[in-house]
């Protein structure tokens, strides 16, 4: 049995609401790679994004742990995070680009089809958006042989690129098929960037979209906006932006997104909750954003995507 | 800047590795004796064996052939199977370093060198599937086979080509919605450039078309068929193309040889071209019209 196939029998057992496009990410629970992955398909999700740590730190390898996603039927939404990447010079450069392609080897491992790139925070970078399309250009071209996507997203607390507008535009420059945005939401709100600027993004370049909401109204320094990115973040729904969370996807889907949404919430509670209870919170938290704020039918059992004739 | 180096500039962009042209094409495989004789029936004349590896040369006209049957045990390359697999495409350089720095400073995977003492160091990136392009800037004055392989006793080394058959080109299998990608990765990497869509050679017209910036070959990319559910398409080379001045007359030579064709309502043999039929599980040949000789 290949992956896909198991893949359909995830979705044929997850009960009847439409939590398809939902996704939940390994760093919202605690506990080793093979009990996230049982915990997120018992929930009834489809797909899962995972992190560079679940694999390394997987006791039996790589080659276990890639086992052990493909056993578990979930689609990989993306891998994450490969750090400050662009802008850099010299062997600074060279030893990133060791760094990223050690990340896009154990990317194509999981059968993950997106990696994650956020903007660099580092003060070694040049702020030269030519530079940093330059770079991004090259990471694409590393990852198209083995057939994986970069997203590239705009961190609140980069350093020269802190906005998905700003993102875009390296985006644009670089101008390579592979190459896209990440959007995550706590970004957004942190930097409180308008969401009037969803309108100018192309749906087809936005290759992961990455939800979240927090509990405070405002994060005005950027120690406040790492502090809470890295462990106050809850499901969307369950914090003070829901309103704009909903305002968001459906901006969203209305340019005509279609691609994945994975829960980007790093909270230190949930890390030290079951894994069922907070997998529970995630799956409320898609039915939510699935069946109230985007009206998604309830999906047919046994549903498969036929190729479009056009492609 | 005046019109001269104007224009210069314009033939250094547009062949940015000053390629000229295939200089082999190598197959794997764990059974090279039967592909030889595949080979040999298309007009290839055994040449030469590598000095420390079995590894076989095969020639006719400027067509070079390779036959690896070593194992390489290396990560990301093809191991020899009984099924013979396009593995590599060595392309012709002016300066094999350069277009080797080129290509890794625009986000190529280099592959690990494995030679033995004396041999020569030959430059190669990663491709598509577990392929690989070499660079030799080595054709002129002297060869890469001179160095590393024994020539056959009393063979006459360049043997000419069955009815004037060269290089066309190769088909390459893409994934889904894989062709922005490819198409990419050709152009940015070697300067490949896309033929107008109405541009078509042979009688398998499906895809779209490369031509080299030397403008003495093609890749033809072909997506998965609409409609079917594949999960993972495959992603290889799948064939070459030889170019003939004559398609009929080389399908009545090769006929002659033994070599069978297939001819089916869709696809048969004509002036446009013609397509053999599939040997050892995997290895066939597309003929395609083509003046050059």
């Amino acid at each position: 049995m290949n992956a896909r196939d198991s893949g359909t029998d995830a979705v044929v057992n997850a009960p009847l609401s439409n939590i398809l496009d939902f996704g939940m990410d390994t760093i919202s629970l605690a506990g080793t790679l093979p009990a996230k992955l049982a915990a997120v398909r018992d929930a009834g999700f489809s797909q899962i994004m995972l992190s560079a740590r679940d694999v390394v730190g997987h006791l039996d390898g790589l080659e276990s742990a890639a086992h052990a996603v493909r056993a578990s039927g979930l689609r990989v939404t993306g891998f994450q995070v490969l750090r400050d990447f662009e802008g850099l010079s010299g062997h600074l450069h060279e030893y990133k680009v060791d760094v990223a392609k050690s990340m896009l080897e154990m990317c194509a491992a999981v059968g993950a089809k997106v990696l994650l790139v956020c903007s660099s925070t580092s003060t070694h970078a040049t702020d030269d958006p030519d530079a940093m399309a330059r770079d991004l250009r090259k990471l694409a071209m590393l990852a198209l042989p083995l057939g994986i996507k970069v997203a590239y997203e705009g961190l609140s607390w980069g350093r020269t690129i802190n906005e998905f507008t700003t993102a875009w535009d390296i985006v644009q420059r670089a101008g390579a098929p592979n190459l896209g945005i990440g959007i995550d939401s706590f970004h957004i709100f942190a930097a409180k960037t308008p969401l009037d600027e969803i309108d100018t993004l192309d749906p087809e370049k936005i290759f992961l979209v990455q939800l979240a909401d927090f509990m405070w109204q405002e994060v005005r320094t950027v120690e406040e906006r790492i502090a809470t990115a890295r462990h106050f973040r809850v499901f969307p729904g369950e914090g003070v932006h829901s309103s704009a969370l909903a305002d968001l996807v459906v901006r969203l889907d209305r340019i005509g997104y279609r691609g994945d949404y994975s829960f980007e919430v790093f909270n230190d509670d949930y890390q030290q909750m079951p894994l069922p209870t907070v997998a529970t919170r995630a799956r409320r938290s898609a039915i939510w954003l699935g069946e109230d704020v985007l009206r998604r039918a309830v999906p047919l059992p046994n549903r498969i995507r036929l190729r479009r004739a056009d492609a | 800047m005046t019109q001269v180096s104007d224009r210069e500039l314009t033939a250094v962009t547009s062949n940015p590795l000053a390629m000229d042209g295939i200089e082999f094409i190598e197959y794997s495989t764990s059974k090279p004796q039967a592909l030889g004789q595949v080979l040999e029936m298309m007009g290839f004349r055994p040449i030469a064996r590598h000095r420390s590896r079995e590894v076989l040369l095969y020639r006719q006209g400027d067509m070079n052939v390779i036959v690896n049957a070593h194992a390489g045990g290396q990560p990301r390359g093809v191991q020899p199977a009984e099924t013979p697999v396009i593995a590599a495409i060595a392309l012709r350089v002016r300066d094999a370093a350069t277009a080797y720095r080129y290509a890794i400073d625009r986000g190529a995977w280099i592959v690990p060198f494995q030679v033995e003492v004396m041999e020569l160091n030959i430059p190669a990136i990663h491709s598509v599937g577990a392929s690989r392009v070499y660079f030799v800037d080595r054709y002129r004055e002297f060869s890469i086979y001179d160095v590393d392989f024994t020539l056959n006793p009393g063979v006459d080394p360049h043997p000419p080509a069955l009815t004037g058959l060269h290089w066309f080109g190769i088909v390459q299998y893409i994934g889904s919605d894989r062709m922005a990608e490819w198409i990419e990765f050709y152009t940015e990497l070697f300067g490949f450039s896309v033929l107008a869509d109405e541009q078509r050679y042979g009688i398998l017209p499906k895809g779209r078309i490369l031509e080299s910036p030397c403008h003495s070959f093609h890749l033809q990319l072909i997506d998965p068929k609409p409609g079917i559910f594949d999960p993972e398409p495959v992603e290889l080379l799948q064939r070459v193309g030889l170019g003939t001045p004559d398609v009929l007359k080389t399908v009545a030579a090769l006929r002659q040889r033994g070599v069978a064709f297939v001819e089916s309502k869709g696809v048969h043999s004509e002036a446009r071209g013609a397509l053999t039929q599939s040997y050892l599980g995997g290895v066939m040949f597309e003929l395609v019209h083509d003046e050059r000789a």
